[in-house]
């Protein structure tokens, strides 16, 4: 069963904010600039599930240039150098370090799954029976990139069953 | 010295290897591993002095690696560089005798502070 979670959207962008210090804008020309636009559009997405203590997920989702960008960034590569298997790669990293991070912040006992990476626009993904409880939403050099936490229902239901 | 890098992820191992090379530890010999049996399976054959190991790995978990290791006699200097970093991870590395706890994302100052002592 879940608890009331305690991670809020000044904690999630603090972690977004360490991720582009250390490894996406490590010289702060280039940060995330906040659009509060829950519903911007994206190409890409990826994400962590969380399970015990707090149950959910924790979704990366980007346009795909936004994607290429940070794979370049976390390889230290040219743009065109960058494969598709560095972008989902990256992608991965990416909800792992935040849904590691927001998993620090909950109350013992939550396993963390391994990341999940859809070459797909999040709108695309459903996770049955959970709601949106936080997020960031930005442009990163006019590409949209969204950091944003669903939380499951505590009964534990089939969507449409 | 030779360094082990541990993590599914080849982008994070990267990172890893440069910021190794940043914090001024580029000169020591270093192989990588993709998931948590080869870690473990490589520090037998390639005979590390130092493991960097993500935690959340497919096959074996990095502290699944860690135990097996010493249950097997094997005292290589073994530590963590994770997202995760809840108190109880931290108590279990510390338990299987784990020699450092790196959290991501992280620095090379941070890599400097943790591997200067061990690396020299």
């Amino acid at each position: 069963m879940s608890v009331e979670v305690e991670v809020d959207e000044s904690d999630l962008a603090e972690m977004v904010e360490q991720v582009w210090e250390s490894y996406l804008d490590p010289e702060g020309v280039s940060p995330l600039i906040p659009t509060y636009d829950e519903n911007q559009p994206s190409e890409v997405h990826s994400s962590v599930s969380i399970t015990g203590s707090w149950t959910g997920h924790v979704v990366y989702a980007s346009s795909r240039a936004a994607a290429q960008r940070a794979a370049a960034a976390f390889l230290a590569m040219e743009l065109e150098e960058v494969s598709e298997e560095d972008i989902s790669d990256t992608l991965g990293e990416l909800a792992n370090i935040v849904g590691g991070n927001v998993k620090a912040m909950l109350p013992p006992g939550a396993q963390l799954s391994l990341p999940q990476v859809v070459l797909a626009p999040e709108a695309s993904a459903r996770f049955p029976n959970t709601e949106r409880i936080s997020g960031v939403y930005g442009m990163w050099e006019g590409e949209p990139v969204s950091i944003s936490m669903w939380q499951s229902s505590t009964d534990n239901k089939e969507e449409g069953a | 010295m030779k360094i082990l890098i541990a993590d599914d992820s080849r982008v994070m191992r990267q990172i890893v290897v440069r910021t190794l090379r940043q914090a001024g530890f580029g000169d020591h010999d270093l192989v990588e591993a993709a998931d948590g049996k080869e870690a473990f399976d490589m520090v037998t054959a390639e005979k590390p002095d130092l493991v960097i190991s993500d935690w959340n790995m497919p096959q074996m978990t990095g502290i699944e690696v860690l135990r097996q290791l010493r249950a097997a006699g094997n005292n290589v200097k073994f530590g963590f560089v994770t997202s995760e970093s809840t108190p109880e991870m931290k108590s279990a590395a510390e338990g299987a005798g784990a020699a450092f706890f790196i959290v991501k994302p992280f620095t090379a100052e941070r890599f400097d502070e943790v591997f200067a002592p061990i690396l020299g």
